[in-house]
């Protein structure tokens, strides 16, 4: 440890999901230093696997009236703080034949309580709005919800928190936390590009890893139990509403339809997962999905199901809750120091994307107490930057800030644009991708995440060369040899075969048949050099990562 | 009116079925949902990949396995086949070249040596003898079209020992024009002026890389391919191969048009937008079949029936959410993985392949579909293609080569 060159910080960020992101520009933005460590790229974790709903708090009126009002009270201000990265959908809340028609209005009576708005709407005024909802329904309420791009947010801030000058390190994954006496000093952390050891040293260890907090606190000897409840969506082709759909009824599997960018995600299930990092996906949680789908909209399983995956909620447990469901979806800010007698560190667990920056807020202001700084949180009106390889296109008609679906193609048409698509399923401009390129994507997926690469229909079967060759070109003269952006094609077909798998029958098994044609019996890939050495900035080979 | 024969499905099985029907006087009609394969594959023919001598290896395999369609149609069809349709193919000026004897390795878009039987002439000054004969090749393509990227194509060649340098040329001033793809690229080079600038600039880069040969991508002409290498190889000064690349292909493309005009030529009929829906039949005899098109039901009929809509990528097998395979035109017995947790491997490049895709229809030796217990559903149908159980055609490299064979015999077939 002795010839590792320390890095000196106030904080230590752990974890780029949402959570540790928001963290990292808080401090930044209240002076203090902040290096945010993460062992894949940023939302790798849960924040990159959730189907992109901005809770009005709807959800929770009954059983979590806190959450609640915290998602309310947040979801006006990510509204003023990311328009670029919020669809303004509204959301119905939906009384099904399945659901229990006396539960509207308790629903009512819980929103008002928990400050949550909320109208009924006529059901000619529903089949106005969204033609293909189930005629059967008996009762609509409108809500606040709204379609979120975690993603592009996550670009966003950490934009802003580098600009604000905390340090953001993707692909540095925690091999230990040093701890002298009864306090946390500083972490090493490896860097997955090149295997290198670095040492941060630092007043505060945030641990933000969401599920994996009960791992990171194990580094330091602390036990935190977080549950990881894996919830399982699926994406389909096809937009069948454009406004966010919850049924009616206290939250369970399936009752979520999420309209966002082209597909509309359908979410989720709830089970518990022992390892975070170890799960599949079951055909009968698919199934289930789908049928829950054919509940809201009639016809749903005739769609064609794009991709399956998983996220896992972190859910912090404090007693032995009976159920999954029941232990609440509020977060907790754990001082170790008054909690466990150890110093220097702290946990933030539970809480849900909605509530990201309420939850750095509460964190951030207990390290600065700790650090005796006493500058305000300015989060909540500081407007976020737009990142480089995001779409500047004209406006909507009517001039909303928000994004609009339809804005992708605008931005194409109007720069007759149509022969520089790489990725045709997502509109994804030879431009925007190597603007990303240039952000400092690690392998294909980081593409993915910041341009919707490969996120279509086809599943990557023609971008994932063009990109795989883009990146060649563009990062060769800095060490990516052939061998990496061969490697980074393997990995990106593996990627996408993970997520397909769970739901290949119809049109999408006749794709990945024709994926493999191209791959395989065109451009044979199975006769090139696999692997490559470690390096050239390309990461595709840590468990962090892996596709399998 | 009844047909002697309607084929089903127009990809190279369906095509070289009804050349052969309508070469032996019947009256035949090609009825297809759209095009086949030809327009996405690279537009060689593959026999069976692995072996330095396909021939001989698809003989090894039809004594191997009997249920193989190698083994149903017979290697002497696959030759028949193959003379048939490298007859065809000269004809159209569209030579093949390369023996049954000998595989080829032929360079991918990645730069990949990929091994094929027969190749269009267009593309056989790629092929790796030639490229280790110690002298520099260049691999050039257009910034424009983002289905080819020289510099990785390069590289690679560069890492398997070949010498390769990569060059972007700068597309002439006709061809800047909005929606670029290799469609449009082939028409362009098949204009005199656009091969002359192109040339020109090959030319250029020849004498400063004393290159003996360029790697195009596959675009390089849509009906005078030939025609349009020899003369470029005349303005570079060095040789022209052309190297396949992302669909639509279009050396799949001159395949279809080479074989559809022959079939045209022989009276046969063409009917495309025709989506076969179910079939009627009697007495283990298939009489009619109806088709979906333009917004009505057609109704078809014939003596004698080729099926040959492909397997789960051309659309003749269909996977249901439920873990059915449902053979789509005449609802025949699909033979393939009892379960669908069998269907697929974990890793999508397992080199075993995924099950599902050997699924298909079960034939005899006459190429008739057989059900669950053996017994001949309809003693009219031949089925020919990748539509067959039991081979995969992309791993086991002969999605041509079966295509070409069963074709061939379902053609020959006098039932």
């Amino acid at each position: 440890m002795g010839e590792m060159q320390p890095i000196e910080a106030d904080v230590l960020v752990i974890g780029g999901g949402a959570t540790g992101l928001g963290c990292a520009l808080d401090l930044a933005l209240r002076g203090m230093r902040a290096i945010l460590v993460e062992k894949g790229d940023l939302t790798h974790g849960t924040t990159g696997r959730y189907h992109g709903l901005l809770h009005s708090g709807g959800r929770y009126v009954t059983k979590d009236p806190q959450s609640a009002s915290e998602c309310a009270r947040e979801n006006a201000i990510l509204r003023r703080i990311m328009p670029h990265c919020i669809e303004d959908t509204s959301g119905f809340f939906v009384a099904t034949p399945w659901d229990d028609p006396a539960y509207g209005d308790v629903f009512v009576a819980n929103c008002h309580r928990a400050g949550v708005p909320v109208a009924e709407i006529g059901l000619a005024e529903m089949l106005r709005r969204e033609p293909l909802l189930n005629p059967r329904i008996s009762r609509v309420f409108e809500v606040a919800d709204a379609a979120a791009d975690s993603f592009l947010a996550a670009r966003s801030v950490a934009l802003a928190a580098r600009e604000a000058g905390a340090e953001i390190l993707t692909y540095h994954h925690v091999v230990d936390l040093i701890r002298v006496g009864d306090r946390v000093v500083g972490a090493v952390v490896e860097d997955l590009r090149d295997g290198t050891l670095k040492r941060i040293a630092c007043a505060c260890v945030l641990n933000a890893t969401g599920a994996w907090a009960g791992a990171i606190a194990r580094l330091a000897g602390l036990t935190v139990t977080v549950v990881a409840g894996k919830g399982t969506m699926v994406a389909m082709n096809h937009r069948m509403v454009n406004t966010v759909m919850n049924r009616c009824k206290l939250p369970d599997d399936g009752d979520i339809l999420v309209p966002i960018h082209t597909v509309a995600v359908i979410g989720t299930t709830d089970v518990l997962v022992p390892d975070p990092d170890v799960y599949r996906i079951e055909p009968e949680e698919v199934h289930l999905l789908l049928d829950e789908g054919e509940k809201l909209v009639p016809g749903f399983k005739t769609y064609r199901a794009l991709r399956a995956w998983a996220g896992v909620r972190p859910l912090y447990r404090e007693s032995e809750a009976v159920r999954d469901r029941d232990i609440p979806r509020t977060f907790k800010l754990l001082d170790h120091e008054t909690r466990d007698g150890v110093a220097g560190i702290v946990s933030i667990v539970g809480g849900k994307w909605t509530t990201y920056r309420l939850m750095a807020e509460e964190t951030v202001n207990l390290i600065a107490r700790r650090l005796g700084n006493t500058r305000p949180c300015r989060t909540a009106t500081e407007t976020l930057p737009v990142p480089p390889f995001e779409h500047h296109g004209p406006p909507a008609a009517g001039g909303t800030r928000h994004y609009w679906l339809g804005k992708s193609l605008a931005t194409v048409e109007a720069g007759h644009a149509y022969g520089e698509l790489i990725c045709e399923c997502e509109l994804v401009t030879r431009e925007r991708l190597l603007a990303a390129i240039d952000s400092g994507a690690k392998n294909l997926d980081d593409l993915r995440r910041d341009v919707r690469l490969g996120m279509g229909p086809c599943q990557g079967g023609w971008c994932v060369y063009r990109a795989a060759a883009l990146l060649y070109e563009r990062r060769h003269a800095a060490g990516l040899s052939h061998a990496h952006a061969n490697q980074a094609v393997l990995h990106m077909l593996q990627a996408r075969w993970k997520g397909l798998l769970p739901v290949l029958w119809g049109d999408q098994v006749r794709q990945a048949r024709l994926d493999e044609l191209i791959y395989l019996g065109v451009l044979g890939v199975q006769h090139l050099e696999p692997f490559a050495a470690p390096g050239g900035g390309l990461v595709t080979e840590h468990p962090a990562v892996a596709t399998e | 009116m009844r047909y002697d024969t309607i084929v089903i499905g127009a990809g190279l099985a369906g095509l070289m079925a009804a050349l052969g029907r309508a070469g032996q006087g019947e009256r035949v009609l090609l009825l297809a949902r759209g095009h086949g394969a030809t327009h996405w594959a690279s537009g060689q023919i593959d026999l069976l990949a692995g072996a330095a001598n396909p021939l001989a290896a698809v003989e090894r395999l039809a004594v191997e396995r009997p249920e193989h369609p190698y083994a149903r149609a017979g290697v002497l069809a696959l030759e028949a086949g193959v003379a048939r349709l490298r007859a065809l193919c000269a004809d159209a000026a569209y030579p093949l070249a390369g023996n049954l004897h000998q595989r080829l390795l032929l360079p991918t878009a990645l730069g990949a040596l990929r091994p094929t039987t027969l190749a269009p002439a267009t593309m056989v000054a790629g092929e790796s003898r030639q490229l280790a004969d110690g002298r520099p090749t260049l691999i050039a393509g257009f910034p424009e079209l983002r289905d080819f990227f020289p510099p990785l194509a390069a590289a690679n060649l560069r890492a398997q020992g070949f010498p390769a340098d990569d060059r972007y040329l700068t597309l002439p001033p006709a061809g800047r024009q909005q929606g670029f793809d290799p469609l449009v690229l082939a028409r362009l080079f098949e204009r005199a002026e656009f091969r002359t600038e192109v040339g020109r600039q090959l030319a250029a880069e020849v004498r400063r890389g004393g290159y003996a040969r360029v790697g195009l991508p596959a675009v390089l002409g849509l009906r005078h391919a030939t025609a349009v290498v020899r003369d470029l190889q005349a303005h570079a000064g060095a040789l022209i191969f052309e190297i396949p690349t992302l669909p639509p292909s279009v050396p799949g493309m001159r395949l279809y048009y080479a074989l559809e005009e022959a079939l045209l030529r022989l009276g046969g009929r063409v009917q495309l937008g025709a989506f076969v829906r179910r079939g009627e039949g009697r007495d283990a005899t298939l009489e009619a079949v109806y088709s979906e098109a333009a917004a009505r039901e057609q109704r078809h009929t014939a003596w004698r029936w080729v099926l040959a809509t492909g397997g789960l990528a051309g659309g003749g097998l269909r996977a249901t959410p439920e873990g059915e395979l449902r053979e789509t035109a005449l609802g025949l017995p699909v033979r393939g993985p009892d379960r669908r947790a069998d269907w697929f491997a974990r890793r999508f490049l397992d080199p075993a392949g995924h099950p599902v895709f050997g699924a298909g229809i079960a034939v005899d030796a006459a190429l008739r579909p057989l059900d669950a217990a053996g017994r001949v559903v309809y003693a009219n149908v031949a089925v020919a293609g990748s539509a067959i159980a039991g081979f995969d055609p992309i791993r086991e490299g002969c999605l041509e080569g079966v295509a070409i064979a069963t074709g061939y015999a379902a053609g020959s077939l006098s039932r």
